[in-house]
């Protein structure tokens, strides 16, 4: 069997089933899209956990009579803090930060806001060791270890905080996952149904194929490869479609986020690592519902 | 009977086929032996079986009971794998002649050898010679649309002998035909025969089934109810 042979074959399917060919090409390009999307959200979010992760500290606040007493942290309760710190094996990094360090601090931060800088006093702000752990899901040991300690204040991490943004994250993600997978059982269904109009438009040449004694991997091929090469023109759309929405959506409305590091950029190596993955599903997809379709419907 | 013997291209043995649909069977107790190069007329009246013999014969379908080999092969405990294999051996003309439109006289004949994985070379060695044994040999590129029914009949044929079946069975060939394409088309199905290819043939056209005198089976209601070597329509039809 030439290969010449089928790929005619395969083109006057198209030709003939030309509107279903291109409701199903579509359908499963939005599906791949969103699908594309949403592992490219939650790829995001894993680098954003890992450049967070590094930035994620502990602090633990003294509490305003011990800040003032003991500003420079040679006596107890604050050097027992500092010993149980360095004896933990959890912590990577320990900096203790005076009150008078942390007004410095607090002039730089709000120095464009003389309002503030008024009502803040050295007195007001607490001493604080800044705790950086080697795994900063381990906050809670520390917080446990420290609440409520002689001294202590409060114990407090940036990890709530980041836990909603990551949330957010996460339920955009699904929610494109979810819809993508609606969208691809919708394509499912209209490759199952191509394919069943493209073996009825030829019903003439299959009942021929079976009756001179075509194979019936000879016979189902045309319909596999036809749905096949539909499924991978939709995951080549969906792409165009993600880089597309790259550079006119993304980079433009989230630009200044991404510059400042606040967000990762979807760069060209997160498109090339997205795209296989689109194409074999496409492809998948297609050739899984011709064949059940095939066996199940179409009789051969 | 021995059914080892080669001569024997068809054996059927108590052939029975039933459908859910219907009281009645579509064939009841079919016992008929068809030996190699043989042409053998099935008739009777509509509903008579004719047509599901031949779709057994197919593997179409399968025997509700009894035994039925063709060519040596068990059809009713033959795989679904080797279904194709069987039909390969077998060639098939219809009354609506099941020729693709939009492919030429060579190209439907070409399109038979293709699909069951014949050499290219082959296709285009075989092709012109079985059209020049139908007598269509300046015709080759003409579509179906612009051959007479006689001609693309002869197509039909040429199709179902380009791979040298060991069976040529054959619904109601002449059914469209007009008597005198009808008496050219048997000539051709006798040419056939002559190279040793059995056929079995189907009709309700008594005046070639006289004029022929080959071995006749008749159904009636599913059974067989004459089977001569050389007989004709029947008495008084």
């Amino acid at each position: 069997m030439r290969a010449g042979f089928v790929v005619t074959e395969v083109l006057n399917g198209f030709r003939r089933n030309i509107t279903m060919t291109i409701a199903m090409i579509l359908t499963t390009a939005i599906s791949l899209g969103l699908l594309g999307g949403g592992l490219i959200i939650a790829r995001m979010t894993d680098q954003m956990r890992d450049v967070y992760g590094d930035k994620v500290e502990v602090t633990i606040y003294l509490t305003p009579d011990q800040s003032a007493q003991d500003p420079d942290c040679r006596a107890s309760p604050c050097t027992d803090i500092n010993k149980q710190l360095q004896a933990n094996t959890d912590v990577e990094t320990i900096d203790y930060e005076s009150q008078a360090a942390a007004y410095e601090r607090y002039k730089q931060q709000f120095a464009g806001q003389p309002e503030l800088l008024e009502i803040g006093t050295p007195e007001a702000l607490s001493a604080s060791f800044h705790v950086k752990l080697f795994d900063p899901q381990r906050y809670r040991v520390i917080a446990e270890q420290f609440d409520g300690k002689p001294g202590v204040q409060s114990v407090a991490d940036q990890s709530a905080f980041l836990d909603r943004l990551f949330s957010l994250l996460n339920g955009i993600r699904n929610a494109t996952i979810i819809i993508a997978l609606i969208q691809a059982l919708a394509a499912l269904l209209l490759i199952s149904n191509m394919v069943q109009i493209a073996a009825y438009t030829r019903r003439t040449e299959t009942s021929i194929m079976r009756l001179v004694g075509a194979s019936r991997w000879r016979t189902q091929l045309p319909f596999m490869i036809e749905a096949v090469t539909a499924g991978i023109i939709g995951a080549g759309l969906a792409i165009l479609g993600l880089i597309g929405a790259k550079f006119l959506f993304v980079d433009k409305a989230l630009g200044p986020v991404i510059r400042s590091g606040i967000l990762p950029d979807i760069d060209g190596a997160t498109l090339v690592w997205v795209s296989p993955i689109l194409i074999a599903i496409g492809a998948g997809l297609a050739a899984v519902s011709a064949y059940v379709t095939l066996r199940l419907y179409v009789r051969l | 009977m021995d059914r080892l013997h080669s001569a024997v291209v068809i054996h059927s043995s108590h052939v029975t086929k039933s459908y859910k649909t219907s009281t009645r069977p579509a064939l009841e107790d079919v016992t008929i032996d068809v030996e190699k190069g043989e042409f053998a007329f099935l008739i009777g009246p509509s509903g008579s079986g004719k047509s599901t013999f031949l779709r057994l014969l197919l593997r179409e379908d399968v025997p509700t009971s009894g035994d039925l080999e063709v060519g040596g092969a068990d059809l009713v405990h033959l795989r679904r794998s080797k279904v194709a294999a069987h039909r390969r051996r077998l060639g098939c003309v219809f009354q609506d002649f099941r020729l693709l439109t939009n492919k030429t006289a060579a190209q439907n004949v070409g399109f038979a050898l293709e699909v069951i994985g014949r050499s290219r070379a082959s296709i285009k060695q075989v092709v012109p010679e079985v059209l020049e044994m139908v007598g269509l040999d300046g015709k080759a590129s003409r579509l179906p649309n612009e051959l007479s029914g006689g001609e693309q009949q002869r197509v039909a044929i040429a199709r179902a002998f380009a791979s040298r079946p060991l069976l040529l069975l054959a619904d109601e060939p002449t059914g469209n035909l007009d008597p005198d394409t009808s008496a050219d088309i048997m000539l051709l199905l006798e040419r056939i025969n002559r190279t040793g290819t059995t056929v079995v043939m189907a009709t309700h056209d008594n005046a070639i089934v006289d004029s022929m005198r080959r071995r006749v089976i008749e159904l009636q209601l599913g059974k067989v109810v004459r089977d001569e070597a050389r007989g004709v329509y029947g008495v008084g039809r």
